[in-house]
């Protein structure tokens, strides 16, 4: 169960960054990935999520609970990710961000969902505002949780308290892995902080080009 | 590539052929008829004795030698103005308030076709004009129109006043374009600001940090600028002299001749054109990266006034003098347009005018009931406005969504072929390819033909928003569970909306300005606004020019202020 990565070869601009390289994330594990700037991090979530951007060529097996979804597409994988900006859409209010994750059904009970987590974040009077007016800690929380109302079975997390001060960071890095654990989703994190470790026990170190072995 | 497609090698293979087809499909849609016009062109004038002709008129004959040296007098003189003056503006407006609210007022100004600016600036400086008579005869002593030159001057100045007018805001478009990324603007911003603390006056550290880099990304647009001002016919023939005329115009005479021959040495004339164009682009380029012209850059930073100069050492007294100068300058382009515009609309509703009274005796709705009379000249530049503007949206929406970078990169000097090559000789190879595929003279021919011009400016506007769009959305959008569609109609469209709607404004703005496609590929069977009001200038009636220039000019006015309000940001609730 969990998310279970293989990689045979994963390539950028015709540079191989990783190798038969192997990571297992259990259900409400926060498995933290670090590694050298341009070793192939961001590369590897972004292959994980299903996207093939320019330039990258990612050949290996995904497997969650159980079930192999190389073959599906980012869309169908279900598979939840944050970046370092919240990407907000500007152009929507914060509700109808929120409302844009939410999977198709019954109008009222996509509503109701949008207006619970509204209220679980305390946003209620803001949703009808733009999100370029809320604060920095404000927006990341509506990121996260814009994220989790697509329900993914899985959350990867590209540096996403590198551009938040410290105290806002450690209190935003606190939401993110109380919502992880207590939805049992298996999480990938990237990051440069060793402060951001959630379990020192389950930390990869993503090797450099010369060590294709699998650390942990 | 697009984002969404699986990483899985089995899908992918099916999923990177069915993309592919379409990246080939598209790309021949789009570059084929550019090519065959290309090689049309070529081969309009792929005879040696009609060269021998050529280079033995051009050589024997004065006419020749002395519109090629108008062509360069006009072409370079109004480039190196709207430069000069753009350079000169930015300097004193950037990082200022005065930069926004004159970026405000370049839409409308853009959106003047140059023909109907030009029939008005005549209006205004003829010996008939506005000018003339708000000066008379209290000033002047005139009571009757004076014999003077002062439209179609046989010195090319009415042609250079219409092209600086059209393309200093051009320009200044240009580098707004380049402004309008906050990082790049905040970045530059740094820069002139780092060089000011090391004691550089602010319009040294200006043209020392910041333009140096602006003018190499303004390269492409001046080029065309330069383009334009060589090869452009229809401002020549309003404004422009008639002996000898622009170099375009003799070859656009010829162009028209019955007799074929002539019609080859039109050609060859266009291709003189080019020729012209390319050496002079090639030696704006050669200029700029001379040694000795960065060598006297650095010279100039050491010593004297200018250099190393503070604030202080240049004084204030020039500093405020120069602030005045720059809104004076401001102000007086956009008086310009505003008095054309009035004097089109004026002149649109005259009846009986004597010299040199200020308004006219009485006034007359005839023009406008004439227009209303040839309805098909109206519908027909409509017609021709929407469906070459949607054409080319789609087609430039869809290549720059699913065509791979380097092919974008690639193709980008055949897509502004159009631009490049001069009108005279693009107009040739559109109508050897129109005959060739039996659509001469048919709306379908002259749809194609305007689609393929808006082309080129549709990708200019939406070019940069693609580039500078975050990909990262798509990747959030995706990993959300929403399909490609739902993120273009949703996220990516309605946030680049605002570039979106100002395409198809730029769009309706360029196909309507069409004259030479319109009257050489629909061999004289349709009529559009421009077409009217570029053939009645040269002695139709004066309100039905006046009428359809203000027509001109109003349906693309029309078209930009949709844009704003369609693309204008969106309005939340206040913060409590």
């Amino acid at each position: 169960m969990g998310l279970d990565i293989h990689i045979r070869h994963l390539n950028a601009a015709g540079k191989v960054l990783l190798r038969d390289w192997r990571v297992r994330c259990a259900p409400g594990q926060i498995v933290t990935l670090m590694g050298a700037s341009g070793s192939g991090k961001s590369s590897l979530l972004a292959a994980v999520c299903g996207i093939a951007p320019p330039g990258i060529a990612f050949d290996g097996d995904v497997r969650l609970d159980g079930q192999n979804i190389s073959h599906l597409s980012c869309a169908q994988r279900r598979i939840g990710m944050l970046f370092q900006d919240d990407l907000l859409f500007a152009h929507m209010t914060v509700r109808e961000n929120l409302l844009f994750a939410v999977p198709a059904g019954p109008r009222t009970q996509r509503a109701q969902q949008v207006q619970r987590a509204l209220d679980e974040l305390g946003f209620s009077d803001m949703a009808d505002r733009s999100p370029q007016t809320l604060s920095g800690g404000q927006r990341a929380r509506v990121s996260l949780a814009r994220t989790l109302l697509a329900q993914p079975r899985a959350l990867l997390l590209d540096e996403p308290f590198s551009k938040l001060d410290a105290a806002l960071r450690e209190e935003y890095r606190a939401f993110i892995f109380s919502h992880a654990r207590k939805l049992q989703l298996p999480t990938l994190l990237v990051t440069h902080d060793r402060a951001d470790i959630a379990d020192p026990a389950a930390v990869y170190q993503i090797p450099t080009l010369s060590a294709h072995s699998h650390a942990g | 590539m697009s984002p969404w497609l699986p990483v899985s090698a089995a899908q992918s293979r099916l999923q990177r052929f069915v993309n592919r087809s379409a990246q080939v499909a598209l790309a021949l849609l789009g570059f084929l008829p550019l090519g065959a016009i290309g090689l049309q062109c070529i081969a309009s004038v792929w005879d040696a004795a009609a060269w021998e002709i050529f280079w033995h008129e051009a050589l024997r004959s004065r006419l020749w030698l002395a519109a090629w040296g108008m062509t360069l007098w006009t072409g370079l003189a109004s480039t190196l103005l709207a430069y000069g003056l753009c350079a000169w503006l930015v300097s004193h407006s950037f990082a200022r308030p005065l930069w926004a609210s004159s970026v405000r007022m370049l839409g409308p100004m853009l959106a003047v076709p140059h023909a109907a600016f030009a029939v008005g600036l005549v209006f205004l400086v003829s010996p008939s004009g506005w000018i003339l008579r708000a000066l008379s005869p209290w000033l002047t002593g005139f009571y009757q129109t004076p014999l003077w030159l002062t439209s179609q001057d046989p010195w090319g100045l009415g042609v250079i006043a219409v092209l600086l007018c059209k393309e200093l805001p051009f320009l200044l478009w240009a580098v707004a374009t380049q402004l309008q990324r906050d990082d790049a603007s905040v970045r530059l911003l740094r820069e002139m600001q780092a060089a000011q603390t090391m004691g550089y006056a602010r319009r040294t550290a200006f043209f020392k940090v910041v333009w140096p880099q602006l003018a190499q990304r303004i390269r492409w647009p001046l080029f065309a600028v330069l383009a334009y001002g060589l090869t452009v016919v229809d401002v020549a023939l309003i404004a422009g002299p008639s002996n000898p005329p622009t170099l375009s115009v003799l070859a656009w005479q010829l162009l028209q001749d019955s007799d074929t021959a002539q019609n080859t040495q039109g050609a060859i004339a266009g291709w003189v054109l080019a020729g012209t164009t390319a050496v002079a682009a090639a030696v704006w380029l050669a200029l700029g990266s001379m040694p000795w012209m960065h060598a006297r850059h650095v010279r100039g930073g050491r010593g004297g006034r200018g250099m190393h100069g503070s604030e202080a050492s240049q004084g204030v007294a020039p500093a405020r003098l120069h602030s005045v100068l720059t809104r004076g300058l401001v102000y007086f382009f956009l008086s310009i347009y505003l008095a054309v515009w009035a004097a089109l609309l004026v002149g649109s509703v005259s009846g009986v005018w004597p010299f040199p009274a200020l308004l006219p005796a009485n006034w007359s709705l005839d023009a406008w009931q004439a227009v209303w009379g040839s309805s098909s000249t109206v519908g027909a530049t409509l017609a021709l406005a929407l469906g070459s503007t949607v054409l080319a949206m789609l087609w430039s929406l869809a290549w720059l969504e699913l065509a791979p970078s380097r092919w974008q990169h690639a193709a980008r000097g055949m897509l502004y072929l159009p631009l490049l090559l001069p009108s005279v000789l693009w107009v040739v190879g559109l109508h050897q390819l129109a005959l060739q595929l039996s659509l001469s003279a048919s709306f379908t021919a002259l749809l194609l033909a305007h689609s393929l011009a808006v082309l080129p400016y549709t990708m200019i506007v939406l070019s940069p928003a693609y580039q500078g769009f975050d990909v990262r959305y798509a990747m959030a959008t995706a990993s959300m569970g929403r399909s490609y569609a739902a993120f273009l109609l949703c996220v990516k469209w309605p946030l680049l909306r605002s570039a979106l709607y100002a395409a198809c404004a730029v769009g309706v703005a360029v196909s309507v300005a069409q004259y030479l496609p319109t009257l050489y590929v629909g061999e004289g069977r349709y009529t559009t606004v421009t077409t009217e009001a570029v053939n009645l200038a040269s002695g139709g009636q004066r309100s039905l020019v006046a009428a359809y220039a203000w027509l001109q000019w109003f349906i693309p006015v029309v078209g930009f202020a949709l844009a704003a309000w369609l693309g204008r940001p969106r309005h939340f609730k206040a913060a409590a």
